[in-house]
């Protein structure tokens, strides 16, 4: 009881944050960033004590609040934390401090509202990882529509109105779908059990009919595909990171573009199984077609941030190939992808920012040597690379190489059944870790090495403590998450099982056409 | 008929009387006008909370059989009307200095409560008209506008084309009925007869005008930009809401036919598209939220495909949210310059850094008119689209909501204006209007409440 208590205060800490901004003196812009981290840092010490006496052996809801909103629509709050979500609750709590830290010197403009818009977003972000109720999910779901436009909006770049009002309208047609598809099967569901329910666990065993299931797939699979982004529905994601705030782009790369995956998790693949079996082949594509195409587009950027936007396309192409795979492993890296590219992507997106505050250029060709100019900085920058490539003992090894690994074992199976096409896709999967190897470590060369160059490179100073500081806690979680990556992983095990079998996993290959049998 | 009955149900509608002829006698015995607008304020709250008791209490009664009859339903309509008429006086006490828009206001509603109640097409005609008469010398007050006459004309006009509609359309239905009751539109839906169908036709022609749906939607464009804030206020919110309700209770638990369908659907549904847009370009806020309200009328309208049983919900939970945040909105608009120079949407550039309040309360009304969660404008198109498709008719809700979403862009761009644009030159820091101020509080006091608890002001307009 006492813990269910904690989540709901883990969940509406950041509206407090947003009282206290509204009723703060804006001409004391330091106590609003004091008093914010401070309320961040508490939010994340309760939240790593949930996460701490969560129980990996309990495939329920943990810490669990149901209380009845919309009686008549049998809409409840029902919030709870279970394998799919507890990590990427700890990362978005995790993430908090760290926005608000890392925005310290850069947001000078609108500082209460600019809290109170950080507050706002991790609220929506955090009720949407917890909420159990479909109703309950898209409110929050489409909340954060609203902070991330002003944050892009008032505190972005030059070209800032035209990349929030690009996010926003793709976003925004995605759920308008999702919404429509919502109903439809809440009402569905009434009809075919008499249940009027919106919970997850009453949705799970609608039994809808094939056709229909199509249709909602779709109509979530494209909200969520958006969200991820799946190219070729990327495109607002370049303009959105690149005029973003550094706090946007952290919080976008961090948290924000999980809900598309996390969608997928939770909502699109097990609540429309039969649909889902059937497309498992075209997400496969598609989430290639993003691993590859997204690194070859960071191959040729010029613009920082660009690089780590179409990287982000990329990494997240490796979380939809490990749920795509419907194998245990694979849907296990997948998380860990998930959560590891939250920690490198936010990372790199944070140096960027330090770096423009300094230099006030994204411009690769303005850069060299800075490994001479700023050490400890290109140290930092240095790891962050490397895990975002993969490196073993980094966070990024553990996803990747699991979900490649779940895919493997799922297209060898195919290949097994008389079918190749998986075993294809899976192999020019690999080559993206080559090329997101070669993106990086050619990006890191002409950034960090070479001839020594920067504008105002004169006035250059490296790290202050508080960055230090951000950045050390960022590294901590990566080799965390890398060298022991055990313990997360048994907290979400059984909801891989438990979305495998939802799925219908043992089902996966056998839903591909029937042939012959290879020996 | 008894005496008792009179009194207790038409309670609101004394009120306001008794509130009306005192503002008259106050005005012409010379008293000031803040006396008169402290009356006319007074009389509305108490005949909302009179509305309010009736609704709860679950009182029903036929004060005048066949012409007039009171239920729940009645009642919470009217209290919603009323309350919604509590800021809109408020509003108009910075704009307006003599009793004139008191009076009127308290004698357009009587009519409101009229129409809400009729249960003969004489009452509804008698409850229109003195519904809309005042609304068109509303119009007209805000004579420091150069295209208010124009606007008020054109108003009266195309409002006298509306009542000869619902004219003829209530003669052709006696003349296949052979009575004047209501509830014969209900049971022409579905007849065979030419005649009804024609009745049917021309009753829903009318209304369809008398609320702004397409095609018949091209005076309120010219009305809301002519008249001054609150007497657009009035005709966005309080207009619109009354002739809902009437329409509401016109189909009663009538289910439509094919036929019907198409007609109740086809002009909702361009309304919402056209109006959303339409309301895309307009460099008037007013115009803008014409065409806004426009397509709101769609949804409204929209709410008539659902099952009989849930149609009153809907259409009472959507005008409370939708008549509340645009109440918002226009207690949040700048009122610093010349009328016509603050009606552009320009002069809300920077709003946030002159009135942060103003900027704030703006944004939540266009967020919640725009359906973003979890502001009561979700709940409410939510809440139509749910009837709707359950009624079986998921094209239509999918095309509807699609029409939704191209909305999303104007109301985005307002507070684009307001949060990410600098100020335009000599643009002053302006103080707060007080009673704008207090207006708006007392709309986000109930709007707090269908926010949080949406249950359970469902649960009380279950009907």
């Amino acid at each position: 009881m006492a813990d269910a208590l904690m989540l709901n205060v883990v969940l509406f800490l950041p509206v407090a944050g947003i009282v206290y901004t509204t009723l703060a003196d804006e001409r004391r812009p330091d106590a609003v960033r004091s008093v914010s981290f401070a309320l961040m840092l508490a939010q994340f010490a309760l939240t790593a004590w949930l996460y701490f006496r969560f129980d990996a052996a309990d495939p329920g809801l943990q810490f669990a609040t149901k209380l009845p909103w919309i009686p008549d629509w049998g809409v409840s709050y029902l919030i709870g934390l279970d394998g799919y979500n507890v990590l990427l609750v700890l990362l978005t709590a995790f993430l908090g401090p760290i926005v608000v830290a890392g925005s310290w010197t850069a947001i000078t403009k609108d500082v209460r509202l600019f809290h109170a818009m950080v507050f706002l977003i991790q609220f929506a972000m955090l009720g949407t990882f917890v909420a159990q109720d479909l109703f309950l999910f898209y409110l929050f779901w489409e909340l954060m529509l609203v902070p991330m436009f002003l944050l892009i909006g008032i505190w972005g770049g030059e070209r800032r109105i035209y990349a929030t009002i690009k996010f926003v309208l793709y976003t925004a047609f995605g759920s308008i779908l999702m919404l429509a598809a919502m109903i439809y099967l809440v009402w569905s569901l009434k009809t075919t059990t008499g249940v009027t329910s919106f919970a997850f666990a009453d949705l799970y065993g609608a039994g809808l009919k094939p056709s229909a299931q199509t249709w909602l797939f779709a109509a979530f699979a494209l909200s969520f595909a958006i969200k991820v982004p799946i190219v070729p529905l990327h495109t607002w994601l370049p303009d959105a990171h690149v005029e973003a705030p550094t706090a946007g782009s952290v919080i976008l790369a961090g948290v924000l573009l999980k809900m598309g995956t996390y969608g997928f998790m939770k909502l699109g693949f097990p609540l429309f199984p039969d649909a889902a079996r059937e497309a498992t082949l075209l997400v496969m594509v598609f989430g290639v077609i993003s691993i590859v195409y997204g690194a070859c587009l960071a191959l040729v950027q010029t613009d920082i941030k660009k690089i780590i936007a179409y990287s982000s396309i990329s990494h997240l192409g490796y979380a939809m190939l490990g749920l795509a795979s419907l194998d245990l492993i694979g849907i296990q890296g997948a998380v860990m992808q998930m959560v590891s590219h939250g920690l490198t992507a936010a990372g790199l997106f944070l140096m960027v920012g330090m770096i423009y505050e300094r230099c006030h250029s994204r411009n690769l060709a303005d850069y060299g040597g800075l490994a001479k100019l700023l050490p400890v900085y290109s140290v930092f920058f240095m790891v962050l690379t490397l895990a975002a490539i993969g490196l073993p003992t980094t966070s990024g090894f553990t996803g990747e190489f699991l979900a490649l690994l779940g895919t493997f074992r799922t297209a060898w199976q195919a290949h097994l059944a008389g079918h190749d096409a998986m075993l294809w896709l899976a192999g020019i999967a690999v080559t993206g870790v080559v090329l997101g190897a070669l993106y990086m470590l050619w990006f890191a060369q002409r950034f960090l090495f070479g001839a020594t160059r920067a504008p105002h490179a004169e006035h250059l100073t490296d790290l202050s403590a508080r960055e230090v500081g951000i950045l050390v806690a960022l590294v901590v979680a990566v080799f965390w998450l890398g060298l022991f990556p055990d313990e997360p992983m048994r907290k979400t095990e059984l909801a891989a099982k438990q979305y495998q079998q939802l799925v219908g996993g043992a089902r996966a290959v056998a839903a591909l056409p029937a042939t012959e049998p290879r020996r | 008929m008894n005496v008792q009955t009179i009194v207790v149900s038409m309670l609101p509608e004394h009120l306001l009387l008794g509130g009306l002829c005192l503002v008259l006698v106050l005005d012409i015995a010379g008293r000031p006008a803040r006396t008169s607008f402290a009356l006319a304020l007074a009389t509305v709250i108490a005949a909302t909370v009179a509305a309010a008791v009736l609704a709860t209490s679950g009182y029903a009664a036929a004060t005048f059989l066949g012409h007039l009859s009171v239920s729940p339903a009645t009642s919470a309509g009217k209290a919603i009307v009323l309350l919604l008429a509590v800021p809109v006086l408020m509003l108009s006490r910075d704009e307006f200095r003599d009793a004139q828009f008191p009076l009127l206001v308290l004698a357009s509603l009587y009519g409101a409560c009229l129409v809400i109640s009729a249960d003969s097409f004489l009452t509804l005609l008698l409850g229109l008209e003195t519904l809309s008469l005042p609304v068109y010398v509303l119009v007209l007050l805000a004579m420091q506008r150069e295209d208010s006459p124009e606007a008020a004309l054109k108003y009266l006009v195309l409002g006298g084309a509306a009542t000869g509609m619902l004219l003829m359309g209530a003669s052709l239905l006696f003349g296949w009925s052979g009575t004047l009751a209501t509830e014969t539109f209900a049971r022409a839906l579905d007849a065979p007869s030419a005649l009804a169908r024609a009745g049917v036709g021309l009753v829903l022609c009318a209304f369809f005008l008398k609320a702004a749906v397409f095609p018949f939607h091209a005076w309120a464009p010219d009305a809301y930009q002519g008249g001054s804030v609150p007497a657009t206020a009035y005709m966005a919110t309080i207009v619109k809401a009354t002739v809902l309700l009437a329409v509401v209770r016109l189909f009663g638990s009538a289910q439509l036919t094919v036929a019907m369908t198409a007609l109740v659907a086809v002009p909702p549904l361009v309304s919402i598209v056209w109006g959303n847009v339409t309301a895309m370009r307009q460099p008037s806020f007013r115009r803008m939220i014409a065409y806004s309200s426009i397509a709101h009328a769609g949804f409204l309208f929209f709410a008539l495909l659902g099952a009989a049983e849930g149609r009153f919900q809907a259409i009472a939970f959507y005008l409370a949210a939708y008549g509340l945040m645009s109440l918002v909105a226009f207690a949040a608009l700048p009122r610093d310059g010349e009328d016509v120079v603050d009606d552009r949407i320009d002069s809300l550039k920077g709003l946030f850094q002159r009135r942060p309040y103003a900027a704030v309360t703006l944004a939540i009304a266009m967020l919640s008119l725009a359906g973003i969660p979890p502001l009561p404008g979700f709940v409410a198109k939510f809440l139509v689209f749910r009837n709707v498709m359950a009624a079986g008719h998921t094209e239509l809700a999918v095309l509807g909501l699609v029409g939704s979403y191209l909305g999303l862009y104007f109301y985005l761009r307002v507070i684009q204006y307001m949060f990410m644009s600098a100020p335009a030159e000599g643009a002053g820091r302006a103080t707060l209007r007080r009673h704008a101020f207090a207006a708006s509080l007392v709309c986000l006091v109930p709007v707090a409440l269908l926010t949080v608890f949406p249950g359970w002001v469902l649960g009380m307009l279950r009907g």
